[in-house]
């Protein structure tokens, strides 16, 4: 029976790839494509199907486990954000040259914005570059549609599909109808074929000759593939201005122009914009007088379409080239577009005089922060604390934000805490100079890609501090388990593995465990580690702080909340506020001093070491 | 019927997702089509956060500049951010504890486009219910009972966050529900 139900556009894609039998999904979490999986979990459990999932240690593993599983003629899938795609590339470029038996569908979801990401960069083009088609969803039911396509491209011509939703989709909610789900009963089937499946220098020659001539194929199937590629262009007709567009900019411009009632715009949507369908677009163009581009987040269909002299895009600056595609910005580029053409302009409200309403009011600077009672701002005070001349290396997760404690002078990208300590720290030695170095990575992160730039720097004689903020919790991204924990993706018990090991199996002599909680055991710790960096018989030291997130294990974070108060002892130097951070921590200039908001409060208490003049107090406690 | 916009701001931690949640479901039951976007991750941390909800025919998740018939703000700060949203006449409420919104600059400008403003102290009405936590809850209360809030009603919300709320939830949630829809009564 059919039941509607809002689904998130993630929930979409995942109800999307069990609608098509997807047999084996893989992920590692990253804004915005966090949710699939977890939305998967929920339907599989909903229908008792037995699709196997896991979170995988990384995107590259997520990657080659679904291709596996994909060759034996499954259905499968792997799912991560756009910057993860760029840790798969190496899979993915050999993978597809050697193509697939079952289907292979990869979802790489993109961060116009960026929202929650080191870069705007278009998956679209990773798929150009791997030479393998890509699909660009503008809703999230299309998205669903979408990912059944894919595994039928995929199957039909052997070779790996992206999916390629941008954050619009992924965060998007929207009213879907929905049935029962049913296993897929395919058999794993591996058929030897070393030429192929191990293929050598010699092989793959021939291989790419193959991928080439899929490629054509599947080029000739986009150009007359209408329910993704189509325009609405009427008999005989010519326009000024057409407009050539796809995934979330083409809900935009549909809106826009059904709501303007502007059917004197023509436009061709691409939801399937490589291979590129040439011949539809050539067909388009020849019947405007002017094209305008837009897509998110590069130029793939600009630099793809044949007659340049016509196209109003990014590359003629007619679009903006960073961030977002709003409505409004949509609106506008259209507008101008519409005005070189000589052409009545769209009829959209201006709301221009807003902004020189808000400029007398001096709004708020809302910066992420860390949440009230976060195990990481502890840390954070104790590194910064005593070490302001160390450089401070970090990485990607909630901890980033220790930038906001003056503790992160660096964030490259997974596992960079590491490999760019021991960077530095040849840079300095090559000078002479003994720098000191404070590295901090969170336990998901390490054990994504912290260990190969552990093992380089210990091999390598590197010298730094490595704090390694064990929160057990994938936190940033929503509260996905790591291999630390045992937990797999779908609650049930896996293997753990404790960091220590992993460490010490790196080649570490110094780790210390300690509760950041603890400002001077920590602090101690802290210490000891750096002595042991800088001591002629040591090595590079890592201290474990482990604490619960605090929002993932409320309980076991916080098993006993107190009420910190701050006394009329405090003389409003602003040292908490700056160096701790805490959001319950605010100026009342009622009281003429610091004081703590209750409701943000979440009794942790770490505060009440570190006021300076111990004027932060827990309420019917003496001092 | 045409398509209705909402855009629901405030911080992160304020329970904007859930107040979101309620309006969409209650949408859900009546048949008509919903489309939203919501802000998760790194944005979430603290930051600004904005909901969109648009009811009725509508392709794309974004509520476009000047096109909010709704604009509910759990935050005085954030409806003043959240102002470029508002139509001609939309209906603004406002969670303001110190009651000084909007300025008076902001409402002249409300006057010239014909937006009405309503504002209630939702913390307090939710902490004098015991559960500061729940101001979104208060102040979803208070708008439902504003005039004019069609496809909205008292009662259809009322049963919404009655089937939505987590078991342990349920009572409160309608309570605090009722408490802030009593406080716009009296107003």
């Amino acid at each position: 029976m059919m039941k509607e139900e809002i689904f998130l556009g993630n929930g979409a894609i995942a109800l999307g790839l069990l609608e098509a039998g997807c047999q084996l999904i893989t992920s590692y979490p990253g804004t915005p494509s966090s949710e699939i999986l977890p939305e998967i979990i929920r339907l599989k459990k909903l229908q008792g199907l037995n699709t196997y999932v896991e979170w995988s240690t990384n995107e590259k593993v997520a990657l080659d486990n679904a291709f596996a599983a994909a060759i034996t003629g499954k259905r499968a899938c792997c799912c991560m954000k756009q910057v993860g795609l760029n840790v798969a590339a190496d899979s993915l470029m050999s993978a597809a040259y050697l193509g697939t038996k079952g289907g292979f569908v990869i979802i790489s979801a993109d961060d116009p914005g960026p929202h929650s990401s080191q870069t705007e960069q278009d998956t679209r083009f990773m798929a150009r570059i791997a030479k393998v088609p890509v699909l660009d969803p503008s809703d999230p039911g299309e998205a669903r549609e979408m990912a059944k396509l894919a595994f039928e491209i995929s199957e039909k011509f052997g070779i790996p599909v992206i999916l390629r939703p941008a954050i619009r989709v992924c965060h998007a909610r929207q009213s879907l109808k929905w049935g029962e789900l049913k296993n897929n009963e395919a058999k794993a089937l591996f058929e030897k074929n070393p030429q192929r499946w191990a293929a050598t220098p010699r092989f793959r020659l021939i291989l790419h000759r193959e991928l080439n001539q899929k490629l054509r194929d599947i080029a000739t199937l986009f150009e007359e593939l209408s329910s993704v590629n189509f325009h609405d262009m009427k008999e005989g007709s010519q326009y000024p201005l057409g407009i050539i567009c796809g995934g979330v900019p083409y809900a935009v411009v549909r809106d826009i122009l059904s709501e303007e009632r502007r059917d004197d715009i023509p436009v061709l949507k691409l939801g399937a914009p490589y291979p590129f369908p040439g011949a539809l677009a050539d067909q388009f163009m020849e019947r405007c007088r002017k094209v305008l581009v837009l897509e998110e987040t590069d130029t793939l269909i600009e630099y793809l379409l044949g007659n340049r002299v016509k196209v109003m895009g990014r590359l003629s600056g007619h679009v903006p080239q960073e961030g977002e595609l709003v409505p409004e910005a949509i609106a506008k580029t259209i507008n101008r577009a519409l005005q070189e053409c000589g052409t009545k302009p769209l009829d959209v409200p201006d709301t221009g005089d807003v902004g020189g309403l808000l400029k007398d009011i001096s709004l708020p600077v809302r910066k992420p922060t860390l949440c009230p009672g976060c195990p990481h701002r502890a840390s954070f005070f104790s590194i910064r604390k005593g070490r302001a001349k160390a450089i401070f290396t970090s990485d990607i997760g909630c901890y980033t934000l220790g930038l906001n404690l003056g503790s992160v002078d660096t964030c490259l990208d997974m596992g960079a805490a590491i490999t760019m300590a021991s960077g530095f720290y040849h840079a300095y030695k090559q000078d002479g100079v003994k720098q000191p170095i404070v590295a901090t990575i969170g336990d998901s992160t390490f054990f994504h890609s912290g260990t190969a730039g552990l093992l380089n720097a210990v091999y390598n004689g590197a010298r730094f501090v490595l704090v390694i903020l064990d929160n057990q919790i994938t936190a940033m991204t929503g509260m996905q388990p790591t291999p630390g924990l045992g937990i797999k993706a779908d609650g049930s018990k896996g293997v753990a593995i404790p960091l220590e090991r992993v460490v010490k199996g790196c080649g570490i002599e110094f780790l210390e465990v300690v509760d950041p909680y603890d400002l001077k055991a920590m602090s101690q710790a802290l210490k000891r580690a750096s002595a042991h960096t800088f001591d002629p018989a040591g090595g590079i030291a890592v201290v474990i702080a482990r604490h619960p997130c605090v929002i993932a294990y409320r309980k076991k974070s916080i098993p006993n909340p107190v009420k910190p108060l701050v006394t009329d002892d405090c003389v409003s130097c602003g040292f908490c506020m700056e160096r701790f951070e805490c959001p319950a921590l605010f100026r009342d200039e009622k009281v003429g001093h610091t004081m703590i908001n209750e409701v943000l409060c979440s009794g942790c208490a770490v505060c009440v070491g570190v006021c300076p003049k111990g004027a932060i107090v827990i309420a019917g406690e003496d001092k | 019927m045409n398509t209705v916009n909402i855009v629901l701001c405030g911080l992160g931690g304020q329970g904007i997702l859930f107040m979101t949640k309620i309006l969409a479901e209650y949408a859900l039951k009546k048949g008509i089509p919903v489309l939203g976007a919501e802000t998760h991750g790194m944005a979430q941390r603290g930051g600004s956060v904005v909901s969109h909800l648009r009811l009725g025919e509508a392709r794309s998740s974004l509520v476009p500049a000047g096109k909010a018939g709704f604009l509910i703000a759990l935050d005085p700060w954030e409806a003043y951010r959240g102002l470029s949203f508002l139509a001609e006449g939309a209906l603004l409420c406002v969670n303001s504890p110190d009651g000084d919104f909007p300025n008076d600059a902001v409402k002249t400008y409300m006057t010239t486009h014909g937006v009405k403003c309503f504002t209630a102290d939702a913390g307090k009405i939710a902490g004098r219910m015991g559960t500061p936590l729940s101001t979104n809850l208060a102040l979803l209360g208070f708008f439902s009972s504003l005039p004019d809030i069609s496809p909205f009603s008292h009662e259809g919300l009322g049963e919404t966050i009655g089937l939505v709320s987590p078991d342990r939830f349920r009572e409160v949630n309608l309570k605090v529900f009722e408490a802030g829809f009593e406080e716009g009564k009296r107003l």
